[in-house]
């Protein structure tokens, strides 16, 4: 990726609503109590990293935000406006690539899913698939099976499906999860770009406490049984991010060393 | 033709488990009272061609009481395991066969494609001018129909013996016989098995058809003579009773199936 | 494989068969058994030809074929419709589903009795039950395909906000149709049957009459043709099925 589109990144200040409130959130399953009084502001243009162990809940707050669950005290609210069922301009990138896209249809075809969904006019399809699948990498693979990529092909064709819904909020639940340490990287820094260009709001969930840091504006780190929240702190790392030099960076190091003990002891 | 499928009403679609769901009788039930209603409307009590819920369960007790049902049902369950048996041993043997020597498969495959799509009943009239009127011409027809599946399912499983054991055997120079009893049988014996589950459900049904059409014998020729005695309460019975033998024969075979492999999480 | 070791193998498999039919001939020239049971070779080859001289036999043909067909694709096209609506719907899954298990294993021929009684031996008749028969397969198929979508695709039909004709037309089917092949497949097996045993008892012009014919006069050569024709047809109609189904589903 070229250096120059890793441009710095700026959060809008004093935008007005936040683009994502949980105001005092909590959920239970029968008598198991998933999430605690979440309460958690998100600015416009943030990308905000939440970590934590397994159970934490995490991916429950972002199936929160994506209209996918239901929250049983407090409130989800979009721009303002309550979380009650999904949103088109809320695009959610799943783990598990492989099961998100459609086995049937090129990665074109799996693109020109989110253009049907959002009644784009055909004749509009071909430049935009081709633009999109350009941007990530794909632009030889329009004709490809799912099958016929590798997993960070497919995971590259999942967000550009997302992308495809010019999303205002970009929702990622673990995203690279599945894939290996260099096919990581790659793609770690093709969503800072991304997040740059399109200036969305970014909420990405990962248990990677390193990519956590690395990625972030802000990370949040909860704790489970209950799912908690129970540090914040902002990432004042410069930008452009570099996997090199930013991870080498003494204040990268510190907040490492303190996410690292906060998880283990709590 | 039925596949052997998991057990009705024991376990709900969608999970594992065997959990009895009393929702599904709903519809039956409702079912069932809406036919008796409509028979009582508009069936009049000596039809030839239909008759209310209440008259086919009298005569379903009438029959299994004085023994019509428990002798046609030995006749034809014989008759279709007999047929499996026999059949299912010819089609496991030359499963083996083939499945072990991909040469004798190849050379085999036209003959066995030209032999397999010939629909059962068609042999029935050949099977007749053979054996003629009882229960070999049905065990024969049987016997066919179920050594396809036996034979293609079982030559499946032998081909997907693990690739890396056949080396060792190789390597080893394991004989061909050693390799054939040691190795690819065991690996193979649970798919065998589900092959063997499948062939006794067809087993069942095309020992029916031959009763219906030609066979004066067992539970498909009892409803063809009810049917042309103009008796079609009993003529439902005996279909209302072959449907329970049909899934009980099914349940019975997935059990089997189950207490033979359940260490191995079959579920 | 190399067309080239594919055409090998077949000539291989070929030769293999024909030696199966010279030693078919031998015996019946041997008299080993009885002309009544197994006519020699080249009496099936007459019968059939002579069959097709007079037309008899392309009429039969004709008529057992359309019945198939007729009936295959009505029952193809309810039972897939009706398992759409079925295994979309989880409520409804829930309370039809355990009757359609239970009603798997049924043969499918003992209701042919019962629709004889109702229609008699009539044309309709014939076509009921392999419409009927036909049907159940199809419909089961169909129900696991749609029952079996995998969760996440709704999930993301959801986040796209996709509507409920969307969600089936561009998901739901896709996804289910290898079941409701795999069911029209098993259909088309039971049409076949079906078709026989409905020729047989009703009497009606067809190969399975024909041949019901031709057992009762002992003209054992005619018979062998018609199983000969109709293990033909159950062939080719497989074959044309596989090939409909590898160009459908392409993606596996």
């Amino acid at each position: 990726m070229n250096a120059s589109v890793l441009a710095a990144r700026t959060v809008e200040p004093g935008a007005a609503a936040p683009a994502i409130r949980f105001a005092n959130v909590s959920l239970s399953f029968g008598d198991r109590l998933i999430l605690d009084d979440i309460s958690l502001d998100i600015a416009r243009g943030e990308f905000v990293s939440i970590v934590g162990p397994s159970g934490c809940g995490k991916t429950t707050l972002l199936r929160l935000v994506a209209g996918l669950a239901h929250h049983s005290a407090g409130a989800v609210l979009l721009d303002g406006v309550p979380v009650t069922q999904p949103r088109q301009d809320v695009a959610v990138v799943f783990q598990d690539y492989a099961k998100a896209l459609l086995p049937w249809r090129t990665a074109a075809g799996n693109i020109a899913l989110a253009l049907e969904a959002m009644g784009v006019p055909k004749p509009e399809w071909a430049d935009r698939i081709a633009a999109l699948l350009d941007m990530m990498g794909l632009g030889k693979d329009a004709d490809k099976l799912p099958r016929q990529m590798s997993g960070g092909m497919q995971q590259r064709l999942q967000i550009a499906r997302c992308l495809a819904q010019s999303p205002s909020v970009l929702l990622m639940d673990e995203p690279f999860g599945a894939l290996d340490a260099i096919t990581r990287q790659v793609l770690q820094d093709e969503v800072l770009a991304i997040a740059a260009r399109q200036k969305v709001t970014v909420f990405f969930v990962t248990h990677d406490l390193e990519e956590a840091i690395y990625l972030g504006d802000r990370v949040v780190g909860l704790l489970a049984n209950p799912g908690r929240i129970a540090k914040s702190f902002k990432v004042d790392l410069p930008y452009p991010r570099d996997q090199l030099t930013s991870r080498e960076d003494p204040q990268f190091l510190a907040m490492r060393h303190d996410l690292f003990s906060f998880i283990k002891h709590g | 033709m039925a596949q052997a499928g998991p057990s009705p009403l024991l376990s709900s679609p969608g999970n594992g488990g065997t959990r009895f769901d009393p929702r599904g009788l709903l519809l039956p039930g409702v079912l069932l009272a809406v036919a008796e209603l409509l028979a009582l409307l508009y069936v009049p009590a000596d039809s030839f061609s239909l008759a209310a819920p209440h008259q086919i369960a009298v005569e379903l007790g009438r029959l299994l009481i004085d023994g019509t049902l428990l002798i046609a049902s030995l006749e034809t369950l014989g008759s279709a395991i007999a047929g499996l048996a026999l059949g299912g041993s010819v089609g496991l043997i030359l499963g083996v066969a083939f499945g072990l020597s991909p040469t004798l498969d190849r050379l085999m495959s036209l003959s066995v494609e030209a032999l397999r799509p010939i629909p059962p009943a068609a042999l029935i009239p050949l099977s007749l001018l053979v054996f003629g009127f009882g229960f070999s011409m049905e065990i024969a027809i049987t016997a066919f129909t179920c050594t396809w599946p036996v034979l293609v399912l079982t030559r499946a499983a032998i081909g997907e013996t693990e690739p890396g054991l056949m080396e060792v055997a190789r390597v080893l120079r394991i004989s061909f016989w050693r390799r054939a009893t040691r190795i690819v049988l065991p690996g193979a014996v649970a798919r065998i098995f589900v092959a063997f589950r499948l062939a006794a459900a067809i087993s069942l049904i095309v020992a029916v058809t031959v009763e219906v059409v030609a066979n004066p014998r067992g539970l498909g020729y009892g409803m063809m003579i009810a049917t042309q005695s103009l008796h079609p309460a009993i003529s439902f019975a005996f279909l209302a009773w072959i449907a329970i033998v049909g899934w009980a024969f099914n349940l019975a075979l997935v059990q089997l199936e189950r207490w033979f492999f359940n260490p191995a999480g079959r579920a | 494989m190399r067309a080239a070791t594919q055409l090998f193998w077949f000539l291989g498999s070929l030769a293999v068969a024909a030696g199966f039919v010279a030693a078919w001939q031998a015996i019946c020239a041997l008299g080993l058994v009885s002309p009544i049971f197994l006519p020699p070779p080249d009496a099936v080859w007459g019968a059939l030809v002579a069959g097709f001289a007079t037309g008899d036999t392309l009429a039969n043909l004709a008529a057992t074929v359309a019945r198939v067909f007729g009936g295959w694709l009505l029952a193809s096209a309810v039972g897939a419709s009706v398992g759409a609506l079925i295994g979309v719907s989880r409520r409804a899954r829930i309370y039809i589903a355990p009757s359609l298990e239970f009603l798997r294993p049924l043969p499918v021929s003992a209701l042919v009795p019962i629709f004889i009684g109702i229609l008699g031996f009539s044309e309709q008749m014939v076509l009921t039950v392999i419409a009927f028969g036909a049907l159940w397969p199809v419909l089961l198929g169909t129900v696991h395909g749609f029952s079996a979508v995998e969760p996440r695709l709704y999930e993301v039909a959801s986040t796209l906000r996709m509507s409920r004709l969307a969600v089936i037309g561009k998901i739901a089917l896709p996804s289910a149709l290898p079941d409701i092949l795999a069911g029209m497949r098993v259909g088309l097996t039971v049409s076949l049957i079906l078709v026989v045993v409905a020729e047989i008892l009703g009497s009606r012009e067809g190969l399975g009459y024909a041949i019901l014919l031709a057992q009762r006069a002992y003209r054992s050569a005619d018979l062998f043709a018609g199983i000969a024709l109709l293990g033909l047809i159950g062939y080719l109609t497989a074959l044309a099925l596989n090939r409909l189904e590898a160009r459908l589903i392409h993606w596996r």
